[in-house]
């Protein structure tokens, strides 16, 4: 059986923005901006948590000669994962939460 | 004036690819192209296929961002962030077994150095061998993320490794001071890597795949001859093989591990990457098959910095639109260049080789 390792504190903070307004695309650098992220921790840990499906993602068309932008926003699973959150840290059961896909090894 | 051939060779590596880039990424006036864009362009070009979406969208968020500064920040995040994404499975498996080499290589080296108390400047050289060390691990990951280049380019390098050691019968004693004949020079600088991406060309099915197969075995044979090397001198120490009588026992210990990391990190991995890319993009320009191929990097640049207009989403991880491939075709000028580049460097290292043997007579 795989395991899937713990998440950082940066990518729970990452969740957490998203969490914020869950319906809502993000973009991300503006995701990036707002947990005081740098782009080369932000993306893996996008990477990451697209791969265990608790972030999906889709594109804006682009605008002039502005090009196509990548879009963010938690999963149904992502959401839960994120509402599981405090009594899991408090109570270190957060390796327990049901996740619902590993693809990470695909990485 | 040898340590000087892996640099001129690199350098012309770095210029034909930087060439072949910019024939297969069209410019367009119309879109930001600075070199934060160059860059991370790159970088993404590196993923592997499944990975490509996130360059593009790494690519997409950049052409978004104004200001040189974040720019600049923006982009070389996100390719440092392409670089060290690691692969996955088998390609995986390979990457950790290269850095258990590299990593045992290393300690072996310290626990030398240490063992014969030699002095500050051995460290600072120790310091030069980690880099090296690191800097070909990490792109031994970027290559083996690419499919189908593990296995021959492993094999390919174990096959590199075997035939360098072979004129030392593949005991300690030997490798640390074997004489090697011209013929059997010749054979491993330049038939051998011939002979690794030619094959590798035809088992990729293009250049793009014989190339990355020829670097990876050359970096994994440095690697693995510069563990077994190490590992020598470890043994042995100053015994082995007669040396000046002059020489205390650090002095002939340093000795051997600055000319096993001269030829085994440095001249070896350089040069027969180089003989061996060379040899791959002259076999996909005579093979019939393979001269009209795809390149497998162009593929997967990320094309979003040409220019999209965008109309709907194909999918998570797919652009809106994407640009049309180019494919390369035949160019006898080109083809010809290459010809002579490769025969200018066999030229190079025949007079090197030769004058090696000469001055040691």
């Amino acid at each position: 059986m795989q395991r899937n390792r713990p998440l950082s504190a940066q990518a729970i903070s990452v969740l957490r923005a998203l969490a914020a307004d869950p319906a809502r695309w993000r973009y991300g650098y503006d995701v990036a901006t707002e947990v005081h992220l740098k782009s080369g921790s932000l993306y893996p840990i996008l990477v990451r948590l697209a791969d265990r499906g608790l972030l999906e993602t889709s594109w804006e068309p682009g605008r002039g000669s502005r090009p196509p932008r990548h879009l963010y926003r938690l999963t149904l699973a992502g959401r839960e994962y994120v509402a599981a959150l405090p009594a899991a840290r408090a109570s270190g059961v957060g390796r327990t939460v049901p996740r619902p896909h590993n693809r990470w090894s695909e990485a | 004036m040898p340590i000087f051939i892996p640099l001129m060779c690199l350098l012309g590596m770095g210029v034909a690819r930087f060439r072949g880039y910019a024939r297969v990424v069209p410019a367009d006036p119309a879109v930001r192209d600075d070199v934060p864009v160059r860059l991370l362009r790159w970088a993404a070009g590196l993923l592997s296929a499944q990975r490509a979406g996130w360059g593009q969208a790494m690519l997409g968020e950049l052409g978004h961002i104004d200001g040189r500064g974040r720019r600049w920040r923006f982009a070389a995040g996100c390719a440092g962030a392409a670089l060290l994404l690691a692969p996955s499975g088998r390609a995986a498996a390979a990457v950790w077994a290269m850095t258990v080499a590299a990593a045992g290589a290393a300690g072996v080296y310290a626990a030398t150095i240490v063992r014969y108390r030699l002095g500050a400047g051995d460290w600072v050289f120790a310091a030069v061998v980690l880099v090296l060390l690191a800097g070909y691990t990490l792109v031994a990951s970027v290559l083996l993320r690419q499919p189908g280049v593990a296995l021959p380019g492993l094999l390919g390098g174990l096959f590199i490794a075997l035939t360098w050691l072979a004129p030392a019968g593949y005991t300690f004693y030997d490798v640390i001071a074997s004489v090697t004949p011209l013929w059997a020079v010749l054979v491993q600088v330049i038939a051998v890597p011939v002979l690794v991406g030619v094959a590798g060309t035809l088992r990729g099915g293009s250049a793009a795949a014989g190339r990355r197969i020829a670097r990876l075995a050359a970096i994994s044979a440095g690697l693995y001859i510069f563990l077994y090397g190490t590992i020598a001198v470890a043994v042995l120490g100053a015994g082995g093989p007669p040396g000046d009588p002059n020489w205390t026992v650090s002095a002939i210990v340093d000795d051997r591990l600055g000319n096993n990391a001269a030829f085994y990190l440095w001249f070896l991995p350089l040069t027969t990457a180089a003989i061996g890319w060379a040899a791959a993009a002259a076999t996909a320009r005579v093979h019939p098959r393979l001269a009209t191929t795809v390149s497998s990097t162009a593929a997967s640049l990320p094309l979003m910095a040409a220019g999209l207009a965008a109309e709907g989403s194909l999918s998570p991880m797919t652009p809106p639109q994407q640009a049309e491939r180019p494919v390369h075709v035949r160019n006898w000028r080109r083809t010809a260049r290459l010809a002579l580049t490769c025969a200018a460097v066999a030229a190079i290292l025949i007079l090197t080789a030769a004058g090696w043997l000469i001055s040691g007579r």
